[in-house]
């Protein structure tokens, strides 16, 4: 599709809210895009710019600004910490809606299929948000309704389901993660998975230079669901002690996640069983939203678990 | 756009540390403030090597550079109004050093208030100047500001708190000023100075701050009047008995019918209110403070006096000042909060008539303004409110602005309390250093004879805050 001269016909009606943005940043201290990335044009702060932007004429659509605008968890944290009570996520789906219009359609986020899809049909029946359709027997995604939630990448027997963008979230980067902390942090014993929906840490992304009060590194991740089994084990290769995978309680979570997490925790400890470790190395703790004192006192638990069994 | 070599940028801080989109100077160009300008180029260092290349190249040739934490400045500290290198600070993030037996830790300037805070908090203490930015403010954006926060009043402000610092000057070359001791009793203390100067001076590239031990107690109280007159007359006598509160705010009735509109608190609809807070490591020497604060406010016709040691009560207590920014916001949907004429500071006896002198401006030009602020530590602070959209609201905010400004300096206060100068606060800052201007420009050649240090602030802004950069609000009609 080429290319038209950008209508705003979504995007006017937020007006009034995108002046009504102080634009103070507190959206972005929780933003895993932003803290992913540490660059100010992948806050929220920068897509409301960027909105006010497009409206305003002082920005040229272009395929970089599409693929910002695409790129969104919908954790919807920013809303949270908005301390102007702004719509942020909202505001982001009519721009899509407005760029989609004008011919720049991006991933971003968005989850994407390859060559690989059998039309199984299966991650269309799995998506909570409807985005996902079967069009001339190809599946495609709506890309303003998709959530990057991911459970399509999980149900899709094929692996033919992939985030367009997943800053940081893959399987890969996730292990890369796992592996570079522990190789250069000899003394630590843990690595905790938090799942980004049901607990996310307060710190932004200063680093504390000596860490060697800490022996655990919390990994945020998008959905306790979204853990593969070759992520959970991958501590292990690198001689951790524990694994800890934090979700939401039964019942919580969006995405089907906590179920998902806790067959793969349980595979995990039958496997550790089967070569005689012990399988209570791994455990799963289901976290209210929000609850991080409860996390705290289950990582300490834990800890303290795994380093008596030492 | 200026002339500028992104591959030389590049070849200093590496490919991924350049950023030169329209989309990303678009956004690297506001801050908190109300202005926006198009930078040139974004450049990220990740270490002091790297601001030191990007300084000497800037400077050989005269390209101004603009040092940015959070971005959370009020008034365009971090708006580059000539253009130029944005030196995103946020990559240089690490803590480097909790020395408990000596009292201070060293921290790079990316390093965020709530983070330092976090790792602070295990040895039981905290890096108190706290504003209430703390979640996004970088240390380099405080020392940048010389913010402050609530508990300024008994803890200090960033210039008390900060020993000493690395610093890249104009020409590229470091610098260290100040000491690790708690003294040092001779020279110039260039710390201080870099202090407060909004990235005009030099580039910090690591600090030294200071320390204080975390509270066992600490207990909030609320007074609500029926006339600001006699909260003022409350706050100067508290100030004046001696007392040592740890916080002491004060919200107008404007900011209270705000937040009962939009959140429905249910918070007594009073001319004004106070909180008081006082802490401490013995629960006598606290009650003791609160004490005396109730009896002062008592005897100003203060009512419904309460308080609390409770965190979840105090919370309670609290929630009235810390949703007003979120109150306002939601005010009336065709009112935008703006940062302007956002904050100034006078004398105690000042703080009830400042109140009145906003209320009485606002209402003369048809803008609706409100009063609170760190009355502990003589600062005010407010926000107009105002249909960004028509250009006679900007006529009216900058007659407002004038005459808040005339009357702060008429009785003694000063332009900024802590929110800083830069573009929208500079005409009363000029009028009031008006025998002093000289010195300051002075030292600003002396130290950045190219003027490529965060250029067109301060003493160096344009007269007029409105035409000084494009607003970043779309103005119709
Ligand atoms: C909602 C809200 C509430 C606020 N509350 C308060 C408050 O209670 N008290 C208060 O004091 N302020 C407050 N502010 C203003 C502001 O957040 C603070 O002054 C804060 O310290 C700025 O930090 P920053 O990292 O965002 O700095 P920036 O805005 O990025 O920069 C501020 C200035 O510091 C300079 N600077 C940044 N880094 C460096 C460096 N490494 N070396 C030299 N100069 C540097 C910049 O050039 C600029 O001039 C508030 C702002 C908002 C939006």
């Amino acid at each position: 599709m080429e290319n038209k001269p950008m209508k705003t016909d979504n995007l006017k009606k937020w007006d009034k809210t995108l002046a009504s943005c102080i634009r103070c940043g507190y959206c972005f201290e929780h933003c895993p895009l932003s803290k992913y990335t540490n660059w100010e044009s992948d806050n929220p702060r920068a897509k409301i710019i960027m909105a006010h932007g497009l409206l305003s004429g002082e920005l040229e659509p272009s395929t970089y600004i599409a693929e910002k605008l695409f790129s969104c968890f919908f954790c919807k944290r920013c809303e949270a910490a908005c301390s102007s009570g702004v719509e942020l996520t909202q505001i982001f789906l009519d721009v899509r809606r407005d760029l989609l219009e004008a011919g720049f359609d991006v991933p971003g986020t968005t989850s994407i299929t390859n060559d690989n899809c059998a039309a199984c049909l299966i991650c269309v029946k799995e998506c909570p948000h409807e985005a996902r359709s079967i069009l001339n027997n190809v599946v495609v995604t709506d890309s303003v309704k998709c959530q990057s939630c991911g459970r399509c990448v999980e149900v899709c027997p094929a692996k033919a389901a992939h985030l367009g963008l997943d800053y940081g979230t893959s399987k890969n980067e996730l292990n890369i993660e796992v592996s570079d902390y522990l190789k250069n942090n000899k003394n630590s014993k843990a690595i905790i998975f938090a799942c980004n929906w049901s607990y996310f840490p307060d710190l932004q992304s200063s680093i504390i230079e000596t860490s060697d009060n800490k022996n655990y590194k919390i990994i945020v991740n998008m959905c306790g669901g979204r853990l593969e089994k070759v992520t959970l084990l991958e501590p292990f290769l690198h001689n951790a002690q524990g694994v800890l995978v934090a979700c939401c309680p039964d019942g919580d979570c969006e995405h089907n996640g906590s179920e998902a997490a806790k067959s793969n925790v349980l595979y995990i400890k039958n496997l550790l069983q089967s070569i005689n470790m012990d399988p209570e190395l791994i455990k799963l703790v289901q976290i209210k939203h929000g609850d991080k004192t409860g996390f705290q006192a289950e990582i300490d638990i834990f800890m303290e678990k795994i380093l008596g069994n030492k | 756009m200026g002339q500028i070599d992104l591959l030389k940028l590049e070849t200093i801080v590496g490919k991924n540390n350049v950023k030169a989109d329209p989309a990303d100077l678009y956004i690297y160009g506001s801050d908190s403030s109300v202005h926006t300008a198009m930078p040139w180029a974004v450049v990220r260092p990740e270490n002091t090597e790297h601001v030191q290349g990007i300084v000497k190249y800037a400077n050989s040739n005269k390209i101004p550079i603009i040092t940015r934490g959070g971005g959370s400045g009020m008034c365009g500290q971090a708006v580059p109004v000539n253009g130029g290198i944005i030196l995103d600070m946020k990559q240089m993030n690490r803590i480097l050093e909790i020395n408990m037996p000596d009292v201070y830790c060293r921290v790079e300037p990316g390093v965020v208030d709530d983070d330092l805070n976090m790792a602070l908090k295990p040895y039981g203490v905290f890096f108190p100047p706290t504003p209430a930015s703390s979640r996004i403010a970088t240390i380099g954006g405080e020392i940048g500001n010389n913010a402050s926060g609530v508990r300024s009043v008994k803890y200090g402000a960033t210039r008390d708190a900060v020993l000493g610092m690395k610093v890249v000057m104009a020409n590229g070359e470091v610098a260290d000023f100040g000491a690790f001791t708690r003294v040092e009793a001779s020279g110039y203390q260039m710390h201080k100075l870099i202090i407060g100067s909004e990235g005009t001076l030099g580039i910090v590239v690591e600090a030294t701050l200071k320390f204080v031990p975390i509270p066992e107690f600490r207990c909030l109280g609320i007074a609500n009047f029926d006339s600001i007159k006699d909260a003022g007359k409350a706050i100067g006598e508290i100030m004046a008995s001696g007392a040592n509160p740890s916080m002491l705010e004060l919200v107008d009735s404007i900011a209270i019918k705000a937040v009962n509109k939009t959140m429905d608190l249910g918070l007594a609809e009073v001319d004004a209110a106070l909180l008081y807070e006082a802490d401490g490591m013995v629960v006598e020497a606290v009650d003791y403070e609160i004490n005396k604060m109730q009896r002062i406010c008592k005897k100003h016709n203060g009512k419904d006096l309460k308080a609390s040691y409770d965190a979840a009560e105090r919370a309670k207590i609290f929630m009235g000042r810390k949703k007003l920014f979120p109150a306002l916001s939601k005010y009336d949907e065709n009112l935008a909060s703006t940062s302007l004429a956002d904050d100034m500071a006078v004398p105690y006896s000042k703080m009830a008539d400042m109140a009145a002198k906003i209320h009485e401006v606002a209402k003369k030009n048809d803008i609706v303004m409100t009063a609170y602020g760190h009355c502990g530590s003589g600062c005010m602070h407010t926000k107009i409110l105002m249909d960004t959209n028509r250009k006679d609201q900007w006529a009216s905010a900058k007659k407002a602005i004038t005459e808040i400004y005339e009357y702060v300096r008429s009785v003694n206060g000063t332009t900024s309390a802590e929110h800083g100068i830069g573009i929208s606060k500079a005409e009363s800052f000029k009028i009031e250093k008006a025998n002093s201007l000289d010195t300051l420009i002075k030292i600003k050649q002396a130290l950045d004879p190219n003027n490529i240090l965060n250029p067109g602030k301060m003493m160096q802004a344009a007269e007029d805050w409105v035409t000084a950069t494009d607003l970043r609000y779309s103005i119709k009609s």
